[in-house]
């Protein structure tokens, strides 16, 4: 995602993470990668059951769209760190916006399942076009 | 029974890296927000 900050704040939107573990772990996270958009910790998962967040199981790791998926990111070069505080836990990607409006809701179906950043900006632009 | 996941989020009040609350739909008050929920760091 911290590569494609620019790409979303010139659309118009601010960028924001939430993540798992401790706050040491994230500021080291922070530290290792500079990036500048904000970096929030929900360490009991409040955030991720409002949101209605999953986990995957090992059998995740079986999926065919798994094995495509860590196939892709090494291409792009990203290698897996540390597993984090919840292994299985599945993410999302959201693009909100003022009046507590949902653009546009990505649930990870499974590990390595993200939303194409193409959809995200076209979300942000379709809000932009509209107001 | 919240109208949307933002309305569900929006109250929820999480610490940055420095520790400092920040409410979550303070995010998307003014502008919109991508808002990414990761699996882990890195």
């Amino acid at each position: 995602m911290r590569e494609h900050e620019d790409e979303i704040t010139g659309a118009g939107a601010a960028l924001a993470a939430v993540g798992l573990g401790d706050r040491a772990y994230a500021s080291r996270f922070r530290e290792e990668t500079g990036i500048g958009f904000p970096l929030l910790v929900d360490e009991e998962r409040r955030a991720y059951r409002a949101a209605g967040l999953k986990s995957g199981s090992l059998l995740h790791l079986l999926r065919r769209d798994n094995a495509r998926a860590r196939a892709r990111a090494s291409a792009a070069g990203h290698r897996q760190r540390r597993l984090g505080k919840d292994p299985f836990q599945l993410g999302a990607s959201f693009v909100f916006a003022p009046g507590d409006r949902d653009l546009y809701v990505h649930l990870s179906a499974t590990f390595g399942d993200h939303a194409p950043m193409a959809e995200l900006v076209a979300a942000i632009s379709a809000d932009g076009d509209e107001r | 029974m919240p109208s949307s996941l933002s309305a569900a989020l929006a109250p929820l009040d999480l610490p940055d890296t420095d520790g400092r609350p920040v409410r979550l739909g303070s995010l998307w008050a003014v502008r919109p927000a991508v808002v990414v929920f990761l699996r882990h760091y890195g």
